[in-house]
């Protein structure tokens, strides 16, 4: 019994030594800190626009759905820095609250499709044939369909609503991580150490999250990056065509919405939170490059 | 040609699935879309009438099977709110799709290509990084803002094209570029990295060392090499511009499937998003089979692999 | 071989390349061949006698039977009995179309008409009393028709619609030119009924030929109207072009393009643009419209319109606390109604406080100041109530709606927030929105009803009219004794008693019971291009344009 755990333990090491060390992320995102600056300088923004929209009560200066209807479509001033809309809520205040609902609808979602798409990628390409077959199937039906159109079919079929929102934006995404994942799944099954902690008894489940998931670890940090402004993206497509969050509250994709119609007139009304979704959009894609580059150069292809 | 057939046939349970996925999907919504049709005039008795002559009553699984016997001989249903033939509203709406993704792409691959072989020659200088950072922007764009500025610009301030779809060749300019900008972007960037790692390959610098020229070097040898992963990656973004065209069509009222996609939604005329949505999909899954066709003649060495 | 195939490919490969090198502008040539076939009759250049227009999304049929909404078209293409027309004091008036004469009997119950004779559909074939019979019949037994409740009151109509008779007892024809119709019970709104939209005349032989295809091909879809379609291009845009055997005064207008435009920024851009000759203000968003509309370029172009309509919230009564009185009546004082109208229609419209709008028979202004702006009084209201901290409840929106609606909803919940009263505001997209609100279900809800026709029964009857009408428009109102009155007032015959009966009913109804939040009736306004000098809009403001009262600018 000791010895066998002894010989996991051995075992363990060595794989880790091997095929990818955890410590070696942080190493890796050193060099690129120094080597990249632009993805630095990309995760600094994202952090800050992550904190601006925790604190978005402190720091905005009027409330979410404030009215005040004698100020309307006031242009940029002192006390409204970026002008109010069509009911005088003031647009600042009104992103940073926005800024909350925004980030959440490109994080969580990408996060939901990356465990889905985790757990479906290792179970194809460890168990391999049935299991393997229907699984990378219904990914296939998943990719063929584009995605604005499928989360487009969701909505609607569900009913415009935040969560729906989620689960529409989560469908769309987990068979690219799926696929990943099966593809390195095969390639370190075949491996030695693998095979070696099989024919010792290691269970499955165990020789898939503890010696081939973090293998993958680094390809799932690229895809979650990317998937980010993905998801952002779609849910400012969707609010465009009106299928979107409720209303007082805000995305910045509602909020371009309404102010599209404006964009002649008052255009900072739709510029200034488009500009918002560019630079987080922007700066997700850098720090996704600059993370494939350093940790993940086999993804390139 | 062996190796097609198999990828031919393998397509078949995908599609089952896209139909069965959305037929399931669109006959769990509740409620009744005879409603739409009445608007704000409506009385119990005409409801009722118009549900039974839907059919909506009948058990889903023969719903199902009557759909699918139906779409082999194209047949996809009658529309509830045009009670016109599915088949019928798609073929109009086709070509326009087709005309819209066709200069999309041409525009994408034209300025990509070009873009992204100018960044890798004149790698990591001002020129490679200004371009890197203006495709960046068109992948960072939502594609309705791309849309709505390029009409204000163009068509609305300076007149220069048409702002709305007429049936002319202009007309479908501004569409194609705001539906291409995207995929240039990401055209740009692939062609470079790809072309970036073929140039430090051996046999271009032995092709460098037989004294060919830079420029025949990178026509000739590098080009064909790095363009592999560029196809492939044409071929995902078909869906994506499909996805996109949904947007450019209702900005430039062009009556394309995007269109006919979100009227069916706003129409909840279900027979004609069911059939958008798998027409969509089969020309999904026709174009990675055609990447992955060109794939093969570009690189023979896939078809002994698999 | 593997090799030649390899090469072509590769050739052909480049040849796409080197075509997108050349972008898109300079190597127009092969591309512009290629559309050229398929370049259809979009031209918008400014003709003399066309007039260009812009609508929001295609039309779903051009047979009146089939829809109760897409009118426009119809409206142009064929005519009625009657026709409703707006008169200079702000109401309407019913005047004669194809029937030349009509008397009605002692007891209210048979009309006898005599059709105008000599009138023809535009390709030629005569129009006879029998086609009106036909009409009708088919209006009641089509299976997809929607348009059975204005000859409902025919006698023998339910009969026929059982299937229990073949023909329609109460139409009787005489001749070509004269027919009669008895009614099963009296009912004062009839000849209103028959000059709506869905009366219009269609010809038996060209129908029955037609089959489905009527409404939906042009070239079969004939009426005895000023204009007739000549071409329609789904999803892009249809032409009127005027009927050569028309009855009637030719029309200024001799041809009508209507584009399909389904972006309204896309169509304000057009309009100034000069590829539109009129614009709707009703498609944009009314600060939208103010700012670009509203300048000193636009101004003297701006047409505004009565509405026979009128904006209203709806109550449901089975909805905990809305089934108190005192809660519904603090609701209709909590409203701000002036500044709603001010902030979002710019003041285009005025304040109603009954139920029948401005302009419509039986409305009167005794109804002013049944509803005053007082958030004390609603805190009081609702304090004696039993809800001295306010609740919680839920309205209904239609994401199809305009953004107006959105902006109303958003000031009535900040409003109601001001007495204590949270207002969540719950989008579905349209089919969902009127199912719920048809299933009874729906807790409240802003919509606006707009007269078919100019007869109080039209309004009163829609809301309160049956058992089932409070359920379908979610009212839930529970006063049994008020839904019969309401039903019974159809009949009778003197005008005077029944307009009383109605003013009786409204203040019952709003007064008493605050069953009904009536908000205001808000103006049309339309912007004319330089080519168009003046138009007669609908008499009832819809958006639905009579292309024969166009008058273009020399």
């Amino acid at each position: 019994m000791f010895e066998h755990e002894d010989k996991n333990m051995a075992l363990n090491e060595d794989l880790q030594s091997q095929i990818g060390e955890r410590d070696g992320i942080r190493d890796k995102l050193k060099r690129m800190c120094r080597e990249n600056p632009l993805a630095a300088v990309s995760a600094v923004v994202i952090a800050i626009i992550i904190l601006m929209a925790i604190f978005a009560p402190v720091i905005a200066p009027y409330g979410e759905a404030e009215q005040d209807l004698i100020n309307r479509l006031q242009a940029p001033s002192a006390e409204h820095w970026l002008g109010t809309d069509e009911l005088g809520r003031d647009l600042f205040s009104r992103m940073l609250y926005g800024s909350r609902l925004s980030i959440t609808i490109g994080i969580l979602p990408s996060l939901i499709s990356l465990t889905i798409g985790v757990v479906a990628g290792l179970a194809a390409g460890y168990f391999g044939g049935w299991v393997d077959y229907v699984i990378m199937r219904v990914a296939d039906v998943m990719l063929s369909i584009p995605s604005l159109i499928l989360a487009m079919v969701v909505m609607y079929t569900l009913g415009t609503s935040t969560v729906n929102l989620f689960i529409a934006l989560s469908m769309t995404g987990w068979s690219s991580v799926a696929r990943v994942v099966r593809s390195q799944t095969l390639s370190i099954k075949q491996s030695e150490y693998v095979e070696a902690a099989r024919s010792i008894g290691v269970g499955r489940w165990k020789i898939m999250f503890r010696h081939i998931l973090p293998n993958c670890i680094p390809s799932l940090i690229v895809l979650f990056t990317l998937n980010v402004p993905s998801a952002i993206l779609s849910e400012s497509s969707l609010s465009f065509l009106g299928i979107g969050v409720k209303v007082p509250a805000a995305s910045w994709g509602l909020i371009v919405n309404q102010g599209r119609q404006f964009l002649f007139t008052q255009p900072w009304l739709c510029l200034a939170p488009c500009v918002a979704i560019m630079i987080v959009v922007l700066a997700f894609n850098f720090l996704g490059d600059g993370l494939r580059d350093a940790l993940d150069p086999y993804m390139q292809r | 040609m062996k190796y097609f057939l198999k990828r031919v046939i393998g397509t078949i349970p995908v599609l089952l699935g896209v139909v069965l996925l959305i037929f399931v999907m669109l006959r769990i919504i509740p409620g009744n879309p005879v409603v739409i049709l009445l608007g704000e005039h409506y009385d119990q008795a005409t409801i009722d009438r118009l549900t039974d002559l839907m059919g909506y009553d009948q058990p889903i699984l023969l719903q199902f099977v009557n759909y699918v016997k139906g779409a082999l001989v194209g047949d996809l249903g009658v529309s509830y709110k045009y009670s016109r033939p599915v088949t019928e509203m798609i073929m109009e709406a086709l070509p326009y799709t087709i005309r819209l993704a066709l200069m999309a792409v041409v525009f994408a691959w034209g300025l990509g290509l070009i873009t992204g072989i100018i960044a890798a020659v004149k790698k990591n200088n001002f020129i490679d990084r200004m371009f890197m950072g203006v495709s960046l922007l068109g992948v960072s764009m939502p594609i309705f803002m791309t849309s709505l500025l390029l009409q204000y610009i163009f068509a609305f301030k300076l007149g220069w094209l048409p702002m709305t779809e007429e049936g002319t060749f202009a007309s479908m300019i501004l569409p194609a570029i705001a539906l291409g900008w995207n995929s240039a972007g990401s055209v740009a960037r692939m062609t470079r990295s790809s072309l970036i790692e073929v140039m430090q390959a051996d046999y271009i610098d032995t092709a460098r060392a037989k004294g060919l020229r830079k420029g025949a070097v990178i026509i000739g040898h590098a080009l064909k090499n790095s363009l592999l992963p560029v196809v492939t990656m044409m071929a995902l973004q078909l869906s994506s511009m499909l996805s996109g065209a949904v947007i450019t069509e209702s900005v430039f009222a062009i009556p394309g499937i995007g269109r006919l996609a979100t009227t069916a939604i706003n129409n909840r005329d279900m027979p004609v998003l069911q059939g958008t949505v798998l027409f969509t999909t089969v020309i999904v899954i026709a174009g990675n089979l055609l990447a992955d066709f060109l794939y093969s003649v570009l690189d023979p060495r896939i078809r002994k692999g698999d | 071989m593997k090799k030649t195939t390899k090469c072509i490919l590769g050739t052909m490969f480049m040849a796409a390349l080197l075509a997108g090198c050349g972008g898109s502008s300079s190597d127009a040539g092969s591309g512009a061949a290629e559309t050229q076939e398929s370049a259809q009759v979009t031209s918008v250049a400014a003709e003399d006698g066309v007039v260009r227009i812009a609508n929001i999304a295609d039309y779903q049929t051009l047979d009146v039977h089939k829809t109760s909404a897409d009118f426009t078209i119809p409206i142009n293409v064929f005519d009625r009995l009657f026709e409703i027309v707006p008169t200079d004091g702000g109401s309407t008036e019913i005047v004669n179309s194809l029937v030349d004469d009509y008397t009605i009997s002692e007891d209210g119950l048979t009309y006898d008409f005599t059709l105008k004779s000599g009138v023809t559909f535009s390709d030629g074939t005569p129009f006879t009393a029998n086609d009106v019979k036909y009409t009708i019949e088919r209006a009641l037994t089509l299976p997809e028709t929607v348009q059975t409740d204005i000859y409902a009151s025919i006698a023998g109509a339910q009969e026929l619609m059982d299937g229990t008779a073949d023909d329609l007892s109460g139409v009787v024809v005489t001749d070509d030119t004269h027919f009669s119709i008895t009614l099963s019970v009296p009912y004062a709104g009839f000849i209103g009924q028959l000059a709506t939209p869905g009366a219009a005349m269609f010809s038996e032989s060209i129908t029955e030929a037609a089959g489905d295809s009527f409404g939906q091909d042009p070239a079969v879809t004939i009426g005895t109207g000023p204009y007739m379609v000549t071409s329609w291009e789904r999803n892009a845009s249809l032409t009127l072009e005027v009927n050569p055997n028309y009855w009637g005064e030719e029309p200024d207008v001799k041809k009508v393009i209507i584009s399909i435009v389904p972006d309204p920024s896309t169509m304000s851009m057009m309009f100034q643009n000069g590829e539109l000759d009129m614009l709707d203000g009703d498609e944009l968003d009314s600060a939208v419209f103010d700012a670009t509309y509203r300048t000193p370029q636009y101004e003297d172009k701006i047409v505004s319109a009565f509405r026979l309509a009128t904006t209203y919230m709806a109550l449901n009564e089975n909805v905990e606390p809305l089934n108190d009185v005192n809660v519904r009546k603090a609701i209709q004082m909590a409203i701000d109604r002036q500044t709603i109208l001010d902030t979002v229609y710019s003041g285009g419209g005025f304040l109603v406080d009954g139920i029948y709008a401005r302009g419509l028979l039986g409305y009167t202004e005794d109804n002013q100041g049944w509803l005053q702006y007082d958030p004390e009084g609603a805190k009081a209201l609702l304090a004696e109530a039993g809800y001295p901290d306010g609740f919680t409840m839920e309205i209904s929106s239609d994401n199809s709606a305009s953004s107006s609606v959105l902006l109303v909803l958003q000031i009535i919940q900040q409003n109601l927030a001001e007495v204590g009263i949270t207002l969540d505001i719950v989008p579905y997209d349209e089919a969902s929105w009127l199912d719920l609100r048809q299933s009874g279900e729906m807790p409240s809800f802003v919509a606006t009803w707009t007269a078919d026709y100019n007869d109080p029964d039209n309004f009163i009857y829609t809301f309160f009219g049956s058992e089932e009408n409070v359920v379908n428009r979610s009212l839930n109102y529970k006063d049994t004794d008020v839904i019969n009155r309401v039903a019974a007032a159809r009949a009778i015959i003197d005008d005077e008693e029944r307009m009383a009966e109605y003013a009786a009913l409204e203040e019952k109804i709003v007064k008493e019971d605050a069953a009904w939040v009536p908000l205001f009736s808000r103006s049309h306004f339309y912007v004319l291009g330089d080519r168009v000098e003046s138009f007669t809009p609908h008499w009832a403001g819809y958006s639905a344009y009579i292309y024969s009262t166009f008058k273009l600018a020399d």
